[in-house]
């Protein structure tokens, strides 16, 4: 337990100094705003581009290639059984973030969920929750816990080998990972080939995705970087649109405004 | 099997539901928006599972009924938002080309991979000034369960769509934040030789020429 704490609370810390080392900045840089309207701003943007760049090559040279393996080998419905292997594994974080937003409901699903695909869905490999019950799989995070709390994005982040990401993100991720148990019950040497595997496994699911985003993008970071902020916003509403949203039609009257 | 959408699997989805539209049988009365939707996936689909149709006839197909269900003047107004004004009348018509291209392309690439899913419509909604969004679920296949909303315009008494909305994230959104990044730093010129670029890369697929303009 301990060990957990200290770890969150250093996270915490350093996500907590970032934010406010960019809060100053966070007016600055090209201004991104989404779908529903909000403005978010990449003061970064150099460092940003830099990363994003050295995590391309990572994934050209390592990440790819060993996914292209692993595709190669397992057939598809085995990789989707992996992923839900590992999705029920994220069952705790999901609780938690549920009850974080007052989502009972919610938090009685995926702790049915859980219940349902860990012994009939033979360890998470399948989801009769889903397919049997429509108990219906709902993701969440303490990113979007943040955000349903009113918490703004603040600016955008790529991280290194994490991806895109914002400040509220990258606190989010960070709680996330000081408060999944599994790290506390296994040790490192364990942990660490899982979650190598989870992201070989992910990787391999979306080869074809991620050739065809590259050739489509005019400008991949730029691409990426708006999906990912429309992306989540829509993830903190549940999918949610606002009832009055007038910041949203903007983007459909370009003329509207104009002096 | 169901699984999450993810953030990778907007692109492909993005693309299955440019492929799931199409335009309505002729009718008696102007269809509505959720009907152009509905009416349009089934035919679409219904040609993306005959079973012996070249794939390249296939791809012809869906691109004759895309280039009369989707309002591309509009769109090219709306990605390049207020640039469009800096662009003069022969690059406004040439952009409305290459960008149709661009997007003809891009998801014309990969139409092999669909004809399992079908399109539910799960409700719609009027915005405040007049356009209707369609909003849709992906039902079977690899991307279950993703959420699909059709943005829609009326036009001269038709619907059309002026945007596709995956899980949340716009088609017109994500193309004008790009393109926006492209004008600050090179005007239009440096838009259009991108496209071109971009379209030339691309064209080892072939893409159907668009429908003589009515008027």
């Amino acid at each position: 337990m301990k060990r957990g704490f200290s770890r969150v609370a250093l996270l915490l810390a350093g996500s907590l100094a970032l934010e406010g080392a960019l809060g100053c900045a966070s007016s600055s840089g090209p201004e991104i705003r989404t779908r529903r309207g909000t403005l978010v701003h990449d003061p970064l943007e150099p460092m940003n581009r830099g990363i994003f760049w050295f995590n391309d090559q990572l994934d050209r040279f390592l990440l790819e290639p060993v996914a292209t393996g692993w595709d190669w080998v397992l057939p598809d419905p085995a990789q989707r059984g992996i992923r839900r292997f590992f999705i029920n594994l994220l069952s705790p974080q999901f609780v938690l973030n549920d009850l974080l937003q007052g989502k009972f409901e919610g938090a009685g699903l995926a702790t049915g969920r859980f219940l349902v695909n860990s012994t009939a869905g033979v360890l998470g490999f399948m989801d009769p929750a889903n397919d049997w019950l429509e108990w219906k799989p709902q993701d969440e995070d303490f990113g979007q816990s943040l955000g349903w709390w009113g918490t703004g994005a603040g600016p955008y982040l790529v991280l290194p080998l994490l991806g895109p990401s914002d400040v509220r993100d990258a606190v989010g991720v960070a709680v996330d990972g000081a408060t999944t148990p599994l790290p506390w019950l296994l040790p490192w040497y364990a942990t660490l080939p899982m979650g190598a595997t989870a992201a070989i496994n992910t990787r391999s699911l979306h080869l074809e995705d991620v050739r065809e985003a590259k050739a489509s993008a005019l400008d991949y970071y730029v691409f990426v970087r708006n999906a990912y902020l429309d992306y989540r916003e829509n993830q903190v509403h549940d999918g949610k649109e606002p009832e009055a949203a007038p910041s949203r039609e903007d983007l459909y009257y370009p003329d509207s405004d104009a002096q | 099997m169901r699984s999450r959408p993810t953030l990778l699997s907007l692109l492909p989805a993005l693309l299955l539901a440019l492929l799931t539209v199409g335009v309505p049988g002729p009718a008696s009365a102007e269809p509505s928006a959720r009907e152009v939707i509905e009416r349009t996936s089934a035919r679409v689909l219904e040609i993306l599972r005959t079973p012996g149709l070249a794939l390249d006839e296939k791809r012809r197909r869906i691109e004759q009924i895309a280039y009369d269900t989707f309002d591309f003047d509009t769109m090219s107004k709306l990605v390049l938002a207020r640039g469009w004004r800096d662009l003069t009348p022969d690059q406004q018509h040439e952009f409305v080309g290459q960008f149709r291209t661009q997007l003809a392309l891009t998801y014309g690439r990969r139409i092999d991979h669909y004809g399992n899913e079908e399109l539910k419509v799960t409700g719609e909604r009027t915005e405040p000034r007049g356009d209707v969004t369609v909003q849709s679920r992906i039902a079977g296949g690899q991307y279950d369960n993703t959420a699909i909303d059709y943005r829609l315009r009326q036009a001269d008494g038709t619907w059309k769509i002026i945007d596709v909305i995956v899980e949340g994230v716009s088609l017109v959104g994500s193309y004008r934040s790009q393109f926006q990044e492209i004008l600050d730093r090179g005007g239009p010129q440096k838009v259009l030789a991108l496209l071109r670029e971009k379209n030339a890369e691309g064209a080892t697929v072939e893409v159907a020429e668009p429908p003589p303009r009515k008027n």
